[in-house]
């Protein structure tokens, strides 16, 4: 009956996932810890979006904002959250429990302490068939083998009887791939999922779940600190600093013109195969804002090379370009305007290397 | 395999050990040295009993060679000596304290794992409540208490002022009589269960709250799994060790230990025999009741110890290699 209800309730024309204003603080012994702090965007059905940034910045804590697992307690959230057009924000935890594995389901970033060690990886996939699908075991059993299959894991019916420890990362992954997948969900959260890998293994794992994303026709939202995972991968980038979305475009939009200080040191800190060895490594000084007391003004204003007077007095707002109307950014003077130039030009070539 | 027969030989050598000791012990506190017939006999033997006694038990021979002629008479004959004060077999005047002790040891032990476990399980689900901080205090109470304090404590309710049990233990077995047998071993077994299951909530929920933090509870959320799946079969599981660990440890405790409960309520254990032929030096007893007691202790700690491997195949796949 409640499925009906849902089923009804479903909007399939509109966006899949709409935020508005989403904030989500914790209660801490230091106060409230501003992890997301109004972030608003939507998500298209079978679209990819990459969540961009560095340790911190509330990407993390944003895509669990969005699935809804979060600590109960600890967590005060603000705005609106809808999933193919109903509210889901202030839905209760048993609530969600329909959707979780369902319709959304999440990887995580660490696939060795990810999966239950004391349960075989049958099992493991087969639960969420189980429960939402109300499959028989032996049904299960079936499918969660030629899931593993699916994942390209090689003698897939012997797998399903090992435990854990007995594969590897790049297998683990692949496995919670499996798990994530197996009730066919609308919206897949891949939350770092190659970080915890080899650097070989990272490309299997991501033109893995590049294709699976097309063979299902599902969404993706990937959070990674590195630009470079999602600039192949991913239709949509949504850059965060410091708990706020600073800029959001289509993949190349953004990489053909991107508009915010901060994406763009980003880009500049990821290491170059053409550059010569004992190249020093560019990187941006300073720490992430503290998210108890964030600064007034630009949150990035304290790291930024090109800061003005302004950037630390007013907040910049959420902008759309001229060039692109889904390019958008939170800059008073972006990469590319005057100001820019002329920041830049007062500021000697090799500053970053100096500060160090 | 090999791991096993290791463990197993580390059973033998405690076990050789302890009941050695306590047979050196108990000779180098004999009144007349180097006599154990005279002393279990007492002073108003004659030189025949004591010359019958010596011989079948080779109290003549070295001390190595009384250990020997003492563990070959268990294990081959099924001897474990005899009583002269009581003028019975080892095996018959043990029989019943066994019997006592078991029945309370079992009862205590599982009755502590049936309020431990629950409890833990959602102390730790519902982290801070006003319930689980409750339970806190009242774990940390039972273990600060006594048995010392509590079992007149309980006593003084239960049978003095509300009499609802018998205040002497009767020896009833329940297949002569289970309700009496129930209602005899109720109190002793709520003085000895309730302070161990004070340690065993405490020891789970602590691990218990670690596992729920880990990354694979979040996954099984993420997956859909109600609340009471997550907690029963994910959680649980991976939260036994230390519980474990602690019912070995407090078995030793259990069985040779309840002393005090014994004594409080009348019944004739293990415990109470012990102390009371040490008292009296009747050594065949001491000496079967030590060797009954370490091997009690050592065996189910080893098996514990089995169990860790039932429990993760992790500890299996480490063993299967080693």
């Amino acid at each position: 009956m409640s499925d009906l209800i849902q089923a009804s309730a479903r909007d399939l024309s509109g966006p899949l996932i709409e935020l508005t204003d989403v904030k989500t603080h914790f209660k801490t012994a230091r106060g409230l810890v501003r992890a997301v702090d109004g972030v608003s965007f939507t998500l298209e059905r079978g679209k990819s979006l990459g969540i961009v940034g560095e340790s911190g910045s509330g990407k993390t804590v944003l895509s669990r904002s969005i699935m809804g697992l979060l600590p109960p307690k600890a967590a005060v959230r603000h705005g609106s959250i809808k999933f193919e057009g109903r509210e889901i924000l202030g839905l209760s935890r048993s609530q969600m429990r329909g959707i979780w594995g369902s319709e959304m389901a999440m990887i995580f970033q660490d696939p060795m302490t990810s999966l239950n060690p004391v349960m075989k990886i049958g099992r493991q996939i087969a639960e969420p068939l189980r429960i939402h699908l109300n499959m028989a075991r032996s049904d299960a059993w079936a499918t969660a083998e030629r899931l593993l299959t699916d994942v390209r894991i090689p003698e897939a019916a012997r797998r399903l009887n090992q435990y854990p420890h007995e594969l590897s990362g790049g297998m683990r992954q692949r496995v919670m791939i499996a798990i994530a997948l197996a009730c066919g969900p609308t919206v897949l959260f891949a939350d770092e999922p190659t970080t915890a890998l080899d650097v070989t293994v990272q490309a299997q794992i991501l033109d893995l779940l590049g294709e699976q994303r097309r063979d299902r026709n599902m969404s993706l939202i990937l959070v990674t600190h590195d630009l470079g995972v999602v600039a192949g991968h991913t239709d949509e980038i949504a850059v965060m600093y410091g708990g706020k979305l600073v800029e959001k475009a289509p993949t190349r939009s953004l990489f053909a013109n991107m508009k915010m200080p901060y994406t763009e040191a980003l880009l500049q800190s990821i290491p170059k195969l053409t550059d010569p060895s004992h190249t020093r490594l560019s990187v941006i000084n300073g720490r992430p804002p503290d998210l108890v007391n964030p600064p007034v003004g630009c949150r990035f204003a304290a790291r930024c090379l090109y800061t003005q007077q302004r950037c630390r007095e007013e907040e910049p707002p959420l902008v759309v370009t001229p060039e692109d109307p889904e390019h958008s950014y939170a800059c008073w003077y972006p990469v590319g305007s005057p100001a820019y130039f002329e920041a830049k030009a007062r500021i000697p070539s090799n500053s970053t290397v100096e500060v160090l | 395999m090999r791991y096993f027969l290791q463990r197993f030989s580390q059973f033998l050598i405690v076990f050789f050990l302890v009941t050695f000791g306590v047979m050196v012990l108990m000779r180098a506190g004999l009144n007349a040295p180097g006599d154990p017939a005279r002393t279990m006999l007492g002073g108003t033997a004659s030189q025949q009993q004591i010359d019958t006694i010596t011989a079948r038990y080779h109290l003549d021979s070295n001390i190595l060679g009384q250990y020997w002629f003492w563990l070959k008479g268990m294990v081959w004959e099924g001897d474990f000596g005899y009583s002269v004060q009581q003028n019975l077999s080892v095996v018959d005047y043990m029989r019943p304290t066994i019997l006592t002790t078991l029945f309370l040891g079992v009862y205590s032990l599982v009755w502590a794992l049936i309020i431990a476990v629950p409890l833990a399980v959602y102390q730790a689900y519902k982290r801070d409540s006003f319930l689980d901080k409750s339970g806190n205090f009242f774990s940390f109470f039972f273990i600060s208490v006594p048995a010392l304090v509590f079992a007149p404590f309980i006593i003084y309710i239960f049978v003095t002022k509300l009499d609802w049990f018998p205040r002497i233990g009767e020896k009833i077995y329940p297949w002569d009589d289970l309700g009496a047998h129930f209602k005899n071993f109720f109190l002793p077994v709520v003085v000895l269960a309730v302070p161990l299951s004070a340690i065993f909530v405490r020891l789970l929920r602590a691990d218990m709250v670690a596992t729920l933090q880990s990354d694979f509870i979040t996954l099984a959320s993420a997956k859909g799994v109600p609340p009471g799946r997550t907690l029963w079969t994910h959680a649980l599981r991976n939260s036994l060790f230390s519980l474990l660990t602690s019912v070995g440890v407090n078995l030793g405790g259990l069985v040779g230990g309840a002393l005090i409960v014994e004594q409080y309520f009348n019944m004739k254990g293990m415990g109470f025999l012990l102390v009371s032929t040490i008292l009296s030096k009747d050594l065949f007893v001491v000496q079967s009741l030590s060797a009954i007691l370490v091997a009690t202790v050592v065996l189910a700690n080893l098996g514990i110890d089995l169990m860790y491997a039932v429990i993760d195949p992790r500890i299996r796949h480490a063993r299967a290699l080693s």
